[in-house]
């Protein structure tokens, strides 16, 4: 079951990237995430999605950011079509089609190349309450265990004869009554568990939690921020003030 | 009968096979005991066997027919399978619909049902709870819940995954008594299991996976014997097995059972004395 | 022989969860002592889960019911100890190490529960250190819980509650997921944390055969009450075991059957290979 975990979520590597302070990778992405929003003509996006790629290329993680885009490739075409549709011209299509793609893969950035622990260290750089980290760094835990529970009931209700995809639209309804309930079960069940396993590892009851964690900012990090802000403003001000 | 025949599989996405080269045929009235180490891939060949999975490569035939050709349901009403978590399939408000379940979905009558239902509940001792929810079961009686539902409609195959996992001593000897019951009315179990002592006990045709290949398929005897092919797969030998090791030549071959390892030594004991 | 300390005691104790009408506890009287190694069998549903989750303390403390007689662990009551003192006791390895790695590297989980606990980052440094060398899972150091097999994992389980520092650690059928040869290999690493820190170890396991070569004490449980507890050599050549829903290894079952015929052993031999020395043995006095 080992092909969820490698399509869907972060996988150790090392790059220049992935070793960067997640504050940086964070800043990076989501600076490129606002100016895909902003962006308005296919010449900024030429040149925004060739800095994404870039990026990708030094993190080692394009091939996964490309298939990441292909997946939502579907939705590309449903936008560019349906723009089509409704009237707008076809430069203004590619332009939202190519705004959607710029979103998905300024923010698979970060996704791919942090660790959801990474985001548990921003979020505590960010003195947020731990009880808020921890369910939610629990919550992506378990996401795909919980997947990995709800194929094996489908398995087992179909090796029942459930036939899923039978029936007209209630029937169907219907049909996933006996894979929702194991379902809820199940995961009550674990969530039981894993209270347990939590209560039996102190968690919630000392008044002290100390951070063995600490995010520093290193040499690296200062001069690759430096760079990157500094390559945005000039993107600003090239694109939107000096209209080139 | 189901026939394997050089099946490759690799899951979507993924860049290795779990499967590589797989060859089989099972026949009626066999017992098959499937073992392996973790991951060696047991669980995935067993969900090709009611065509849950397809193959990537080659064929996967159930009564001739080719397990792409027709739907689950088609091949489960004649290859059963109960899987290891029996929460993974009980979701009914009793226990008579559970097991009704699935002999609804195949689309059986009423009156058979009943009756079916009322035979699966008498055999497995759960009559008593029949009006009660599957969910206040204890952990040995939902296993048993899992065993009738998928019997009541009386496929040929039935294909058993960790059937003793979290099992007493009792609900073990219950198994192997159904089991060996299954076999004279000429249906065929597979046993995926860790349990060495189990297996034996059985004395199944055995075939053994390491890294989504057959390493050996033959008879549980002689595979117990064969040090290095158990040590590839991980496997430890049973009691009765080590003890046939350590006493041969005065023994020739490997009790079945403790009954039998007593009369040989008995026999040895009295014999010189 | 060292003189032996009381590390559990069960005086009294009967519990039932509430809501529930008949006690899943009844009058338990238990003592164990440091440096134990118990093996705790008896049929599903007999209140084996029960009795562990009082001894960490999740009974009372996370679940509500009847709670009678008392609790020692360590010298003071379990209801009297705070959850977070309990869990630097106690160490408890559930059934699905899966539900009890919560972080995304072996590193970042065993810091959970020392994080947890309030200890600096030098004490965390060394107890990281300590733990991975002890457990062998030094080059796990940094891998997200997917990345592991189901082993490693249960060893990644044990080393976030070992870095806590337990004097007694408790696990729920460790082994019920685990291919022959690494259960083997993780009961091994129990005799080694049980030799070689003295750690007092309590394990369920219905494959009994697994255990019979390490532990030195069995406790069997039936309907809620001990019906044999003492020495692992004394209560396993009991012959009413498997009455009890106890898997007897062939080997232990067979000198039972030789015992019922007149045949007298010296000793009950708790593996195959002692046993056939023996059989030898007699074979060459008799000719």
């Amino acid at each position: 079951m080992f092909w969820l975990a490698e399509g869907l979520v972060y996988r150790r590597q090392e790059s220049i990237i992935h070793s960067l302070d997640p504050r940086v990778k964070l800043i990076i992405s989501f600076s490129l995430f606002i100016l895909s929003l902003f962006s308005s003509t296919i010449f900024e996006f030429i040149i925004l999605l060739s800095a994404i790629f870039l990026l990708g290329v030094l993190s080692k993680v394009l091939r996964r950011m490309i298939k990441t885009i292909t997946f939502s490739l579907t939705f590309v075409i449903m936008i560019f079509v349906i723009n089509l549709l409704v009237g707008y011209d076809l430069i203004f299509s590619i332009v939202i089609s190519l705004r959607f793609i710029a979103i998905i893969s300024s923010s698979s950035i970060f996704f791919l190349t942090s660790s959801p622990d990474e985001l548990d260290l921003v979020m505590r750089s960010l003195h947020l309450p731990y009880d808020l980290i921890f369910a939610f760094v629990t919550a992506v835990r378990f996401v795909p265990v919980i997947l990995l529970d709800a194929i094996q009931i489908i398995d087992s209700q179909r090796s029942r004869g459930l036939e899923i995809e039978k029936g007209n639209i209630f029937k169907r309804i219907r049909n996933y009554i006996p894979i929702l309930i194991p379902l809820i079960v199940q995961s009550i069940i674990r969530s039981e568990e894993l209270a347990e396993a939590m209560e039996s590892r102190a968690y919630g009851f000392s008044k002290k939690r100390t951070s063995y964690y600490t995010l520093h900012f290193k040499m690296k990090d200062y001069l690759i921020l430096c760079l990157h802000l500094m390559l945005v403003v000039l993107f600003i001000l090239l694109v939107y003030f000096l209209h080139l | 009968m189901i026939e394997v025949e050089s099946l490759y599989f690799k899951y979507p996405l993924a860049n290795d096979y779990v499967l590589k080269d797989i060859n089989l045929k099972i026949g009626l009235g066999e017992v098959v005991g499937i073992m392996g180490g973790n991951g060696s891939g047991k669980t995935t060949l067993i969900k090709h066997f009611n065509g849950l999975l397809k193959p990537t490569k080659g064929f996967v035939r159930i009564f001739g027919k080719d397990t792409r050709e027709e739907s689950v349901a088609y091949f489960s009403k004649k290859v059963g399978l109960v899987f290891q978590n029996p929460g993974h399939q009980i979701f009914s408000d009793t226990v008579w619909n559970e097991i009704a379940f699935a002999l609804k979905n195949f689309g059986f009558e009423e009156e058979i049902i009943n009756k079916r239902v009322k035979w699966a509940l008498e055999f497995f001792n759960l009559t008593q709870y029949k009006d009660m929810s599957p969910l206040l079961l204890s952990g040995g009686e939902k296993k048993r819940l899992c065993l009738a539902s998928v019997l009541a409609w009386n496929p040929d195959f039935i294909i058993l995954d960790e059937p003793t996992v979290g099992q007493d001593f009792l609900q073990k000897e219950k198994l192997i008594e159904i089991i060996k019951m299954l076999i004279t009315q000429n249906k065929t179990v597979i046993v995926v299991s860790h349990d060495v002592e189990f297996i034996w006990l059985l004395q199944p045709r055995l075939i053994l996976i390491s890294n989504g290949t057959i390493v050996k398929d033959g008879d549980c005897k002689s595979i117990f014997k064969d040090n290095s092919i158990l040590e590839k797969c991980g496997i430890t030998k049973p009691q009765l097995v080590e003890l046939y090791d350590e006493l041969y030549p005065l023994i020739e071959q490997p009790p079945v059972d403790v009954i039998e390892a007593y009369s040989m030594i008995l026999k040895l004991l009295r014999g010189l004395k | 022989m060292e003189t032996l300390t009381e590390i559990i005691r069960f005086i009294n104790f009967s519990f039932s969860y509430s809501g529930s009408n008949s006690p899943i506890l009844k009058n338990i009287n238990l003592l164990i002592e440091e440096g134990d190694f118990v093996l705790l069998v008896g049929p599903s549903g007999c209140g084996k889960s029960t009795l562990l989750r009082c001894i960490n303390g999740l009974i009372p403390h996370l679940y509500n019911g009847v709670y009678e007689g008392e609790v020692i662990v360590d010298g003071e009551p379990v209801k009297n100890k705070s959850v977070n003192e309990l869990a630097t006791k106690v160490g408890f390895v559930f059934q699905n190490p899966e539900n009890q790695i919560f972080m995304f590297s072996v590193e970042k989980d065993i810091v959970f529960g020392l994080e947890n606990i309030g200890l600096d980052k030098t004490e965390i440094d060394d107890r990281l250190s300590w733990v991975l060398r002890a457990l062998d899972i030094e080059h796990l150091r940094y891998k997200p819980p997917y990345e592991l097999s189901d082993g490693q994992k249960q060893r990644v389980a044990i080393a976030g509650v070992l870095a806590m520092k337990p004097k007694i650690l408790i696990l729920d059928e460790p082994t019920s997921l685990l291919d022959p040869r690494t259960a083997l290999e993780f009961i091994s690493l129990l005799k080694e944390l049980n030799r070689k820190f003295g750690l007092t170890i309590i394990a369920v396991e219905h494959r009994i055969d697994l255990l019979t070569n390490v532990a030195n004490r069995m406790v069997v449980m039936d309907k809620g009450e001990i019906v044999f507890n003492g020495c692992l050599k004394d209560v396993i050549e009991n012959k009413n075991l498997n009455l009890h829903g106890v898997n007897v290894p062939p080997v232990i079952a067979l000198q039972n059957y030789l015992r019922n015929e007149g045949f007298i052993f010296d000793a009950f031999y708790l593996n195959v290979k002692e046993f056939s020395k023996e059989i030898k043995r007699r074979l060459l006095e008799i000719d």
